[in-house]
Order: C-alpha cells, then structure tokens, then sequence
C-alpha cells in the first residue's frame, strides 16, 4: 500500500487510478496505533474491555475515558484519535436523545451506528450543511448496547463502514486479539466467560501489564443496562485470569474449534 | 338621540369594509374511539361541513398508518390532509431507517411533537390515535392542536367531543354509578355505545351526520364497518 | 369569555309520566375561583312551578326577585295560581323587555299544568325565545354536555323514580366533564302530590 503511494494520497476527495481513497485507508491505519479495544456479545450481554495506556507515572489513570455511556442501553468503546472520538460519541449520544424525544422508545443499536456512520463519511467537500472536514475522523467504534432484537455489537470504521460482530478487536493490538477471540468465541459463552476471555486476550496483546488501573470493563445486560466496573469489580475480574486457563476456561485452550468464523482483513 | 344609540345595519353603512384573511376553517366531523384488552375500535362521522352547507356526506376521516396504528382527524380539513401526508411519509422513513414498522407508541409521541413543532400556527385537528401498547392491550392517544398527548381507554374528540365525553365516561368507566358491572368490555358492546353515542351526536351537533365508518382493530388486522346517520 | 359564564353552572329539565324533573349543580363561582357549594339556582314559584335561572349569578338573584314580585300581583289581581306556560311567557316578556340590555340568564321552567296536571318543561335564551320540547332541555356552561347525556339517557314515559335516576346521571356525568359546574346537586322531582327534593352528593373538584 505504501509502495503505491501517489499524488492521489492528498485530497480526500480523490481515487487513485485503482480506485483507492489514500486518506481513508491511512485513517484505517491511524486505528492500529491506538490502544486495544475487546468487545464480545453474548445471549447474556456484551462486554468491552479497553487498554488504558498510562505514559507517565504522574497522569491521573482515570481521566482516560475509553469506554462511554452513549445512552442507558448503548455504550461505546473507542480507538484511535480520542479528540476525533468525542466529536462521533456527541452525535452519537444525539441520535439516542433525538430518538426518544420523537418516539418516545429506545434507539436501536443498528440506528445509532447508522446515524454515527452518516456523520464520519461527511469528510468530502463542504456542501450545503456547512464547512467541509479536512480529513475522516481517525477513530474506530465498539458500540455494544441491548435493544429489541437482544445483546448487540457493532464495529465502525473511520470510512464509515459499519457492521455487527459475535466479538471484535480494535486497535493496536487487534490483529492477535481478532484471531484469539474466533479461537475463544462460543455461542452458549456465558457474560462471565466473555469478560474473562476479553480480559485474557487483552493481557496476552498488551505491553504493558495488566492491572486494575490500565484497563476498564462494562457490561451491557438487560437487566442493569450500562454497567462500568468499578476498580474493585475489575481487580476481581482479573483474579480469574491469573487461574491455570484449562480450569476457568477450557475455550481458551481448544485452539482450532471455531463455532463462529470472522473474516477480518 | 345620541349617536351610539341608533343600531348599526352594516348593508346600509358608508364606512370603510374591512377584509380579512383567516388560514383555519372549521369542517367539523367527530372521532369516537374505545380501547378493550385485546382490540380497539374507532369511528368518524362522514360529513364535511363549512357553517350552514355540506361539502359531501361521504368523507372518510380515518387513517391507517400501519397495519394496527390509525388516526382519526376532526377540524380544519386541509390541515389533517397535510399533516396526515406528513405522518405517512414519516411512516415510511422510520420503516426504512429502522428496518421495522413503527409502534403504535412511537407513532404516538412522533405526533405529538410534530404537533409542537407547529406551535405558533398550528395544525387545527382535533386527532385520536389507537393501536395497541407495548403490551398488547388496545389503547388511545388523544391530542390538543398543539401537540398535548393523553393516554386513554375511550376519547370523543370533535366538533360534538364535548357532548359525547361525558357519555362515555358514565358508560365505559361507569361514573357515578353504585353497582358497577365488572366483567370487562366486548367488541359487541364497544360497537352498540359506538353507535348510539353517533346517533346522540347526530341528534344536536349540526357538523356530525350521514355515515359513521368504524374501524375495528384486532391482533388479525382492520376491519371496516358502516351505518347510516341522519342526514339533516 | 361570555359573562353567561362568569359564574358557572348546569341546568336539565326533564319530561315524565305525570311528572317532571329539574336539576342543577350548586356552585357558585368567580371563573375558575369556587367560592360556595350551596348556591341554590332553582326557585320554588308555585305548588307544582319551579324555575331555575342559570347565568351570571346576580342576575339569577334579580330576576327571581322580579318573577315573584310580579308573579304575586298577578296571583292577587286575578285570584289563581299561575300555571308553567303563563309563568314562561311572563318571564319571556320580562327578560324582551330588556332586549338591549339583557339580564345573562338562560332560564329553565318545569312544573306540572293546574288540573291536568300535565307535565309543562321549557327553557329559553337570555332574551326570552321560548323552547317547549317534548323530552328534555338544558342551560348553563355545561350544555352541550348535557344535550349529549340527555339524547342518549331519555326517554319517554319515565316514572318518577326513573325519572329521577336519569336526570341525575345525565347533570352528574355533564358537569363532571365541566370545570366551573358541579359540586353537588339539587334535583326536584315534581308529581301531582308529592314533590321530592334530593341532594346529590357528587366529587368536589
């Protein structure tokens, strides 16, 4: 892709003569240098889990928001360029109010990936609307939320391409992560299962050691909806990982029995 | 004499004539609807009416807007065209973007602030909206011009509303009575008040008469009815 | 807003077998404000007469202080009862003569007609046109709830006891759809030789 480069990796309104978007392909790869995102749905609920990346001993841990609350049954998991990230969580967090404010009913997950992916693709020229942006936005999006049709994970990308997920990584770590999650992943998978398996395949794709501190969990259920682990909730997360992984999750061994594939480029 | 004293006869005054231009006109019509456990019903009269003459005895002023959601609309009749053109198209985008029909409690607060939005010119109708609720049970949504939404069993709405409320009130929710009948409301009953409470209206209310159209709604869809109203 | 409903109120007047019914609320009231329950807009003008005057409450006072001043000197003059229709048209007379100035009242007359004791209802405008029907007529601020209870409740032939069911459901429910009418009722039920008076106790809001 590099090798290829051109006067067509400029503007972001252009095709190569291969029918290529410079731009957008090198917000795809901005994504692989932000920290790693795990989301998993389960018939019990989804659960994301993200690495929190602590430069310097005298940053405050918990200013680094990477998962948010998008609406009580929606939240968000984010990658890449957090400033560009909070720019689609307000519209995302929009298309959920607006949507109650005129149906007086939850938004869909779908619908909301929807409405989030109609403003990452209004990086062409500026229209009627307003100003143009000068680039896509740099930001991949986990959105796991609970409507009508049950647990939901969607994936979006910084083109604007959205689709649904059993489990998904993002991030810099995404590539191991994506082949250990198609490894682990099992329909009947129980919430607890996912969340301990998130956390197994974040800890193997992170460089730095996972503790209480650098990684944040949520649970989306039917029951209590948007759920952030608080420090404690996470400490005992992460005492089952460090169990011998046949006992706690004989899925994480049985490398090659794949219930579900994912084709992930 | 003083001059204040003598009548005015306006054919016969000198003065300036004054025009003016008002955007409503008042058609009348009724909308009666009843919500029962597991259906809902509702009914207009069929005249259009401006003052003293009939544009026609046979205007339908029910609207199905799914295949369990209709609307009933009383008033100024070019805004229930707009409004219930917008409403279908409205339908229709939601079928699209949320790849589902609209529930009936949607359509109800989609209403209703499409309504507000409208609050300094608003639209002049009188609507009554039924379906059934996230649980199943029938129900009715009535609204003021400017986008008010009330939750109801039964609402009469309309140019004879006022006459037919507290009817319903005494015979559905059984007011001021002291042996109340509790076994719960039928389809057949729901129809015979229907039709009595039409032919009451009919009896006073000069913009109420010719036909009633009835809807009756059930989980196996629509289903439509007709009797005839006096026609004086 | 109509001075007619400055004060509030609710008027039925019913036809029966050999008997008549006249109701109303006992409100009175400034607009929205209740100020008393026991405001009676009913008034006793003979043995089987009764009047009821509602609108603008001072002018329900005067006016019945004028029908009985004036129904008494006819009474001594001509050395009878008056009967209903003479008493309607007296009062219709009454209220013409102030065409252009009109007393705001909407007056309701019930009674039975002396010796035939034929059942006489009748109402009229604030200027005195007389209506006479056959089954019911209303006044007050909740009329037109009261024409819808009515059409649907009546009918014709109804004994005193059911007369008075009817006419009480057909004011209640009415005026309970009406917010400046209500708070308790008085209904007469008229006979040849009995005359019933029921306070109806009602919701006060």
């Amino acid at each position: 892709m590099f090798l290829t480069r051109s006067e067509y990796d400029r503007g972001v309104n252009t095709f190569s003569p291969e029918g290529r978007l410079f731009q957008v392909e090198y917000a795809i790869e901005a994504i692989k240098l932000g920290s790693t995102a795990i989301g998993i749905c389960t018939s019990e609920g989804v659960v994301l889990a993200v690495e929190k990346r602590i430069t310097s001993p005298l940053m405050e841990p918990t200013t680094i928001e990477k998962i948010v609350e998008v609406d009580k049954h929606i939240g968000c998991a984010v990658s890449g360029l957090m400033a560009d990230s909070r720019t689609m969580i307000d519209r995302a967090r929009i298309e959920c109010q607006n949507h109650w404010f005129v149906y007086n009913e939850n938004i869909s997950v779908e619908s909301c990936a929807q409405g989030v992916s109609n403003l990452a693709i209004q990086f062409g020229d500026s229209d009627d609307d307003g100003a143009a942006m000068s680039r896509p936005f740099g930001v991949a999006i986990l959105f796991a939320g609970i409507d009508e049709k049950g647990p939901q994970l969607y994936h979006m990308d910084p083109s604007g391409n959205f689709v649904q997920f059993d489990a998904k990584a993002i991030g810099s770590g995404s590539e191991g992560a994506q082949q250990s999650l198609q490894e682990v992943y099992h329909r009947s998978m129980t919430l607890e299962e996912a969340t301990t398996s998130a956390l197994t395949i974040l800890k193997q794709v992170m460089e730095e050691k996972l503790n209480a501190s650098n990684v944040e969990v949520m649970t989306m259920t039917p029951k209590d909806l948007f759920h952030m682990f608080t420090k404690e909730q996470v400490e005992e997360a992460l005492k089952k990982i460090d169990m011998p992984s046949e006992v706690q999750h004989p899925a994480l061994s049985q490398i090659g029995e794949r219930k579900k594939t994912e084709n992930v480029k | 004499m003083s001059l204040l004293e003598r009548p005015y006869y306006p054919d016969y005054s000198s003065a300036p004539i004054q025009h003016q231009f008002s955007p409503y006109a008042d058609n009348g019509g009724s909308v009666v609807a009843i919500a029962g456990d597991d259906f809902v019903v509702i009914a207009a009269d069929t005249r259009l009416s401006t003052g003293f003459s009939i544009y026609t005895r046979e205007q339908k002023k029910l609207f199905p807007l799914s295949d369990g959601t209709i609307l009933g609309c009383a008033g100024c009749w070019c805004d229930t065209l707009t409004l219930t053109r917008i409403l279908k198209s409205r339908m229709q985008m939601y079928q699209h973007e949320h790849n589902k029909t609209m529930s009936t409690t949607a359509c109800a607060q989609m209403l209703s602030t499409l309504l507000y939005y409208k609050r300094f010119f608003p639209y002049y109708i009188s609507n009554v909206l039924v379906g059934f609720d996230t649980e199943g049970k029938g129900c009715v949504f009535s609204y003021d011009p400017i986008g008010h939404c009330e939750k109801t069993k039964y609402k009469a709405g309309g140019s004879a509303g006022a006459l037919l409320q507290p009817l319903l009130d005494n015979q559905i929710a059984h007011t001021n009575l002291d042996k109340v009948p509790k076994e719960p409301l039928t389809v057949e009953k729901a129809l015979a008040l229907l039709k009595d409470v039409f032919i009451s209206a009919a009896e006073r209310d000069i913009y109420t008469g010719d036909n009633v159209l009835i809807n009756i709604v059930t989980k196996d869809g629509i289903k439509e009815e007709h009797f005839d109203l006096r026609k004086d | 807003m109509s001075i007619l409903a400055y004060n509030g109120g609710a008027m039925v007047a019913m036809k029966g077998d050999q008997c008549v019914a006249i109701a109303a609320d006992r409100r009175f009231g400034v607009q929205a404000q209740t100020i008393s329950t026991n405001f009676e807009k009913i008034f006793n003008m003979g043995p089987h007469l009764y009047c009821g005057l509602p609108g603008l409450a001072t002018d329900t006072q005067t006016v019945m202080e004028k029908l009985k001043f004036r129904k008494n000197l006819y009474e001594l003059k001509e050395n009878r009862m008056m009967s209903p229709k003479v008493f309607a048209s007296m009062l219709s007379n009454m209220l013409y003569e102030k065409r252009f100035g009109p007393f705001f009242v909407e007056p309701v007359v019930a009674g039975l007609m002396p010796k035939t004791y034929e059942p006489y209802i009748c109402n009229m405008d604030l200027i005195g046109c007389i209506n006479a029907p056959d089954d019911f007529v209303v006044g007050g601020t909740a009329s037109a709830q009261l024409y819808g209870m009515c059409e649907a409740l009546w009918q014709p032939n109804l004994g005193p006891d059911d007369l008075f069911e009817t006419a009480s459901q057909a004011l209640i429910n009415a005026f309970d759809r009406d917010a400046i009418s209500g708070w308790g009722a008085t209904v007469y039920i008229i006979e040849k030789d009995k005359i019933t008076v029921r306070n109806l106790k009602t919701r006060m809001d």
